[in-house]
């Protein structure tokens, strides 16, 4: 039994590295400060359903096949197709992605991340207008005003707020937690003097001796001292119950919302009496919370990401940013979340200039999302075959994206079976990263941080990064093979 | 004058800017046939793709009689001469053009007249995605020319656009002109929604119905008519709105008040 | 095979020579005295001019702000893209290039070592990652450490020893290999937004100012005798009337005891050369500054000269990103650093018909010209900040031609030209000038004693270019000349060909410099100070330093420190 400590957990965009693993019989037996979806992925390598050899297809059935045949498959349909797509890349270390870069420029093939169905659009409206943000500790110290928008960090990213912001204590700001739990208690006592009131017990009170948590309208709240925590989505989420302030707005209408903040933030007079659902006295009392405060931020996630108008959203949100820090300082980030999705951009920018939807069908780096984008090139029905790796596309591309990947060959790399392997046409297993192998992981703020290898992985499984440096360099014999032979 | 039949369906994404009276003008049927096109990932000839003819006209321009949708960056830059292209046209269709002109008789791909400094682009049937807006990251959208779309446009079309003029006949996307700073769009049909966002300047002017006024526009007064061109003037009456607010944007948008009785509610800050 | 380049024009400014013809002999990675001619390869060099391999001082090619850069401005490459080719790999420029396109550009103007000037400590492992992805160069990176809380604890504590312990800490386990420090105490303002505007302010929360940082790291430095000085972006950058602090800061670091050699090295000295009140009436300081630095020894600097094109600013001076911001409303990144830094990103297009521009560009060569020693003033464009590196030629050839200079001159706004001195200006540097200021003297600023020079044991860095000193007369050929260092004959480095005649002929791996320091307490990590670290950062402790397995090509300097 051995103990290895601070352990980064490879699941989320948090990348939380306290992580402490007890080791016993070579699998890992406990795992402490982690939540509940790195203790699922710390214990899954015991998997007894684990692949533990490749498979190919033949005759439509999966059949197991050696490591070597798998691979020489795997390089002659890359190396011989006219449009391939290399997809997937975000739960991979940023070593095997700088050999997938190399690959894809290798085969003229188009590289794309998962960035594509999540966070894409904000890369897009980062290269439109920039990005105010800063480092996840900078939060931790200095602000005092703390905004999710369409995102719920309380179930996608459990610990964002006791590591990062409101529940912890920097230099120059304390944490929330005890007012929080105060706040949980109040609720709790509000609800059992309900029930009594109902049962008869207990006399009706008048309602505001309780005081409630928060209703739609920005009361006294926003004038609190300490940090503020304001949640805006279309519905109440978890992390909207603990929050000071919860701003509903109707879906689809984020971008007016925006829009209207921001001209109040100018001091412009409106022609409307709400935006989105919100009455403007209301949005003046929060711009006024938010022009007061010391360091504002806004994380945002998939409901501003992915509601319609997209990267617009996202446009509009980055421009508020720039605003208002004509009157403070304000930043913003968006929530990432698979581990290393911010790698996959990191990786390919530095090699290719671009962060993801990259085309080297000429030879050269491409990039224009909506053209070079996978799921674009699977529903226009373009490429002619596929390697998807570390992520699962089968289960949320497009139906007519999937029909396509699935028509021509296609090669699965990860470490479980999964909706996109069973379709497959040569199944790969691989280790898991910060698991069984050890690698490199960029945090959603750009901080890049170590995977540890904690345990062995199965006898004979190999890492994402070296299968596909074996591809690499079949596909290069291929090649110089087909070179001398005209 | 070069007449391009297409003799080949593929499925893979072709590159051919080559298609371009700059580049034909001058060159043998010969060396016609052998200008370098990509498809998919494979170095081709242009000769793979059609059946290139010549006429003894001598113009720079070419006729392509058949479907080119898969086919990018027909007349990439072009400065002179006509392509017409009788069938549906691929991506990035006349981009960074500055003279000449071009017709679709058919539908066009995304980012047709992307970043167009000059000439005509008429499309008689529909545009997709990004017409005439600039490329990822760049703030250069059209600084001149016009384009004519007869049918329906996509969404995020002239964004950045700076001057020129573009009219749509049928119905626009939304966002179109966004972060326009200049220039002329008309609309006769129905406008989608957050037209204008961003617009610091310019005129969008929407005959039909506008699908959802953004909140960041003032109404200023209503105005009988708006001038289009020389020669070409919308009937209103419209209201017309200031903004984009949000970047104390001095844009105009210039909305039917007959199809567009929603917008009632403004006429009292007038 | 060992190589022998015979009978070229050689220039080896540390070792005296100037245009001797004489022949070069490679052993291996290193310069030996001879070889044996019938048994080596031989470079023909006969008309040709010899130089040492470059040397960078100041280029940001690597890290998570160069790489924001590069996220933030596709419509940059998409005008500049390279293909891949049997040996290299493929890539886009312009202002950023992507990392091998980087190190191909380098090596094709001849240069073979460059020094990347910023890495957040927090970020340094990927400013490594992308290091090693950049071939054909050696380099090293410089931590920023003037605004890193316990610099500033320490200092305010007066305990300059333990800040020396901290800050060989931190050299070492970033992998680094000098102290920059940029706006000293204006980072730790913009936090909330505010900055310092002369090197006296008080920097809120801690009760120091920036002459107090300044003067603390540049003893800190001698105390733990590093290579280089310390490398300085001064307070109030990019500032007009700024000239003013710069004097106030090389004066305050007057004190420290210097031997007639450099303590401090302000780098991209024309951003902070400016005079005036305002825009308006901005004009150069160069000649107040210049005019100092001819009377001390104890600077050295280099140019950061402006280039008239669409480039990309990138610096950790977030406040004057913001500034940038303001005044164009371009695309605008920030990005503070918790604990240490800040950082911001603006694309910038300098003009030549823009009146500030016209005279920033006047300033970087006036300071250039009128500083007398080469040995102290450095040729860089502060890449990407004032210009792409790829701009190196043209700055040569203004500093070697009068004619290439007026050429240019005379297309300044009016305004500009009116206030410029440059007219004035007469001197002209030689091949031997240029081969200080390009790669001697900052070999030796930088203390790379096998660096930038082609005596024995030198390293096998040769940039060899087609031009024929005894025909060519650079001050007045000057397209000549700048086209012959646009690509050179041949670049050699560690004693392998690379490229020949604008061409990539192998690609191959480059060391990282770091220091590997040797203090004479080791510095103690207690659980306090690893509590202390959770604190301060949000990361453990243990995942904070840059093992060695992430360098691929490691090249530690030992340095023995006097604490």
């Amino acid at each position: 039994m051995s103990k290895i400590n601070s352990v980064t957990c490879p699941v989320c965009g948090c990348l939380c590295d306290d992580i402490e693993l007890t080791i016993a019989d070579g699998i890992v037996a406990q795992v402490k400060n982690g939540c509940a979806m790195c203790e699922a992925k710390f214990f899954s390598h015991s998997n007894e359903h684990r692949l533990k050899t490749p498979l190919i297809r033949k005759d439509g059935k999966l059949v197991p096949t050696t490591y070597t045949v798998a691979v020489r498959k795997s390089a002659e349909i890359l190396a011989k197709a006219n449009y391939p797509i290399l997809y997937g890349w975000s739960s991979t270390d940023s070593e095997a992605q700088r050999v997938g870069v190399e690959l894809a420029e290798e085969v003229g093939g188009v590289l794309d991340n998962t960035a594509v169905v999540c966070h894409g659009p904000s890369i897009l409206s980062v290269q439109e207008v920039g990005i105010p943000t800063c480092t996840l500790g900078q939060i931790r110290h200095r602000a005092d005003l703390l905004i999710y928008w369409g995102c719920n960090p309380w179930s996608a990213h459990p610990r964002h707020l006791e590591r990062y912001t409101a529940f912890t204590d920097g230099r120059f700001e304390n944490s929330e937690w005890m007012s929080y739990l105060n706040k949980v208690k109040a609720a709790a006592g509000r609800k059992k003097i309900k029930s009594l009131e109902r049962k008869g017990i207990l006399k009706h009170r008048r309602e505001r001796e309780i005081p409630t948590v928060s209703d739609n309208k920005p009361t006294e709240i926003l004038d609190k001292k300490g940090r503020k925590l304001i949640v805006v989505d279309v519905r109440k989420s978890m992390t909207a119950e603990i929050a000071d302030y919860f701003l509903q707005v109707k879906p689809g209408k984020d971008y007016e919302l925006i829009q209207g903040i921001r001209a109040l933030v100018r001091d412009q007079e409106l022609d409307v009496e709400e935006v989105a659902g919100v009455p403007v006295e209301y949005l003046q009392q929060l711009v006024d919370a938010m022009i007061s405060c010391d360091f504002g931020v806004i994380f945002f996630g998939m409901g501003l990401t992915q509601s319609p108008s997209k990267f617009r959203n996202i446009d509009v949100a980055i421009s508020l940013i720039r605003d208002l820090n004509m009157r403070t300082k304000f930043a913003i980030m968006p929530m990432r979340g698979h581990f290393n999705v911010t790698g996959a951009n990191t990786v390919f920018t530095w090699q290719s200039g671009y962060p993801y939807a990259v085309d080297f069908s000429l030879g050269y780096p491409r990039y224009n999302p909506g053209e070079t984008t996978v799921v674009d090139v699977l529903l226009r029905q373009e490429s002619d075959a596929g390697l998807v790796i570390a992520s699962d596309p089968v289960s949320n591309f497009p139906r007519k994206a999937v029909e396509h990947l699935v028509k021509n060959p296609l090669i699965v790399i990860d470490p479980h079976m999964n909706a996109t392997s069973l379709v497959g046409d040569i199944i790969i297993p691989s280790s898991i990263v910060g698991v069984e192998k050890e690698g490199t992981a960029y945090r959603m703020d750009h901080v890049p941080l170590p995977l540890k290898k904690v345990v062995d992985p199965p006898k004979g499984v190999l890492s994402d990064e070296e299968i596909l440096n074996r591809i690499l360099k079949e596909v290069r014999k291929i090649k110089s093979n087909r070179l001398e032979a005209a | 004058m070069i007449i391009l039949t297409p003799i080949k369906k593929t499925q893979y994404p072709i590159i051919a800017q080559c298609i371009s009276p700059d580049v034909f003008q001058e060159k043998t049927l010969e060396q016609i046939n052998n200008l370098p096109i990509w498809i998919g990932n494979k170095r081709r000839i242009l000769s793979d793709l059609f059946k290139i003819e010549k006429t003894t006209e001598n113009s720079p321009s070419i006729i392509i009689n058949g479907d080119v949708s898969q086919v990018r960056r027909i007349g990439w830059g072009m400065t002179q001469g006509e392509i017409v292209v009788n069938g549906n046209a691929g991506m990035h269709l006349g981009k960074k053009m500055s003279g000449g002109k071009i017709v679709v008789n058919g539908n066009a791909e995304g980012w047709a007249g992307s970043e167009m400094k000059g000439g005509l682009l008429e499309i008689k049937g529909d545009a997709g995605d990004y017409l005439g807006s600039p490329y990822r990251g760049s703030t250069i959208g059209m600084r001149k020319g016009k384009i004519v779309v007869h049918g329906n446009v996509g969404s995020d079309a002239a964004v950045h656009m700076k001057s020129g003029l573009i009219k749509i006949h049928g119905n626009s996307g939304p966002f179109m002109g966004f972060r326009m700073t200049g220039g002329v769009i008309h609309i006769q049909k129905d406008a989608g929604t957050r037209l204008g966002a961003c617009m610091t300047g310019g005129k969008i002017v929407v005959s039909g119905v506008l699908e959802d006024m953004l909140p960041t526009f003032a109404i200023e007064f209503i105005k009988g008519k708006v001038k289009i061109e020389l020669g070409d003037k919308a009937i209103g009456p419209f209201f017309v709105f200031l903004g984009d607010l949000a970047e104390n944007g001095r844009g105009k948008l210039f909305i039917s008040k007959e199809k567009n009785p929603q917008l009632s509610q403004y006429e009292r800050f007038l | 095979m060992d190589l022998l380049i015979k009978n070229g024009f050689v220039y080896d400014p540390i070792n005296g020579i100037n245009g001797e013809r004489m022949d070069i002999a490679i052993r291996n990675n290193k310069i030996v005295e001879s070889v044996i001619e019938k048994n080596s390869k031989i470079i023909d060099a006969t008309g040709l001019t010899v130089f040492p391999g470059g040397v960078d001082i100041h280029t940001h090619i690597a890290g998570s702000e160069v790489n924001t850069g590069r996220l933030v401005r596709p419509e940059d490459h998409e005008k500049d893209f390279v293909r891949k080719t049997s040996v290299t790999r493929s890539g886009v420029g312009y202002s950023i290039p992507s990392t091998f396109t980087t190190g191909y550009r380098y090596s094709l103007m001849g240069y073979t070592t460059v020094m990347n000037p910023s890495m957040a400590a927090l970020e340094a492992k990927h400013t490594h990652e992308e290091l090693n992805d950049i071939p054909m160069l050696d380099k090293a990176t410089y931590p920023l450490l003037g605004d890193w809380w316990l610099v500033l604890e320490t200092i305010q504590k007066g305990d300059l020893e333990e800040c020396a312990r901290y800050v060989a800490w931190m050299l070492e386990i970033t992998k680094g290999y000098a102290i920059k420090i940029v706006n000293p105490g204006g980072l730790e303002s913009w936090g909330f937004g505010r900055n310092v505007h002369s090197i006296d302010d008080q920097i809120p929360n801690f009760g120091i100012t920036p002459r107090d940082i300044m003067c603390g790291l540049a003893k800190v430095n001698k105390m733990l005798n590093l290579p280089h000085t310390i490398h300085l972006h001064t307070n109030n950058l990019g500032v007009p009337g700024n000239y003013e602090t710069t004097l106030d800061t090389m004066k305050c670091l007057e004190s420290i005891p210097s031997n007639g050699k450099p303590v401090v090295h302000i780098t991209h000295l024309q951003f902070s050369s400016f005079a005036g009140e305002d825009w308006g009436s901005f004009r150069s300081g160069a000649a107040e500054i210049a005019g100092y630095i001819n009377n001390h020894d104890h600077v050295s600097c280099d140019m950061g000269q402006i280039i008239f094109t669409d480039t990309t600013t990138m610096t950790a001076d977030g406040p004057f990103e913001y500034t940038l911001y303001q005044l164009s409303g371009h695309k605008w990144v920030n990005s503070d650093v918790e604990t240490e830094t800040s950082g911001g990103i603006i694309p910038f297009h300098y003009k030549r018909k823009n009146p500030v521009n016209a005279i920033q560009w006047s300033i970087g060569l006036e300071l250039a010209l009128l500083i007398k020693n080469p040995w102290k003033v450095f040729m860089t464009t502060d890449h990407p900040n004032a210009g792409p590196f790829t701009a190196y030629p043209k700055i040569l050839a203004w500093l070697a031609s009068k004619k290439a200079r007026m050429a240019t001159f005379k297309r300044l706004h009016k305004k500009a030209q009116k206030k410029s001195i440059l007219p004035s200006i007469d001197r002209e540097l030689s091949l031997y000038d240029i081969a200080i200021v390009t790669r001697a003297g900052q070999a030796k600023a930088l203390n790379l004693k096998e660096k930038g020079h082609l005596g024995v044991g030198a390293d096998a860095d040769v940039a060899i270019f087609d031009l024929n000193p005894e025909k060519v007369d650079i001050a007045n050929k000057f397209r000549t000349f700048r086209r012959a260092f646009t690509n050179t004959a041949y670049t050699i480095k560690g004693g392998k060909i690379l490229a020949k005649d604008g061409e990539i002929l192998q690609q191959a791996e480059g060391k990282t410099i770091w220091l590997d320091m040797q203090t004479k307490k080791e510095i103690e990590i207690s659980e306090e100070i690893k509590k202390k670290f959770r604190e301060y950062w949000t990361v453990e402790y243990e995942n904070y330093p840059v093992s060695e397995h992430y360098i691929k090509n490691s090249s530690p300097i030992k340095i023995k420190a006097d604490v």
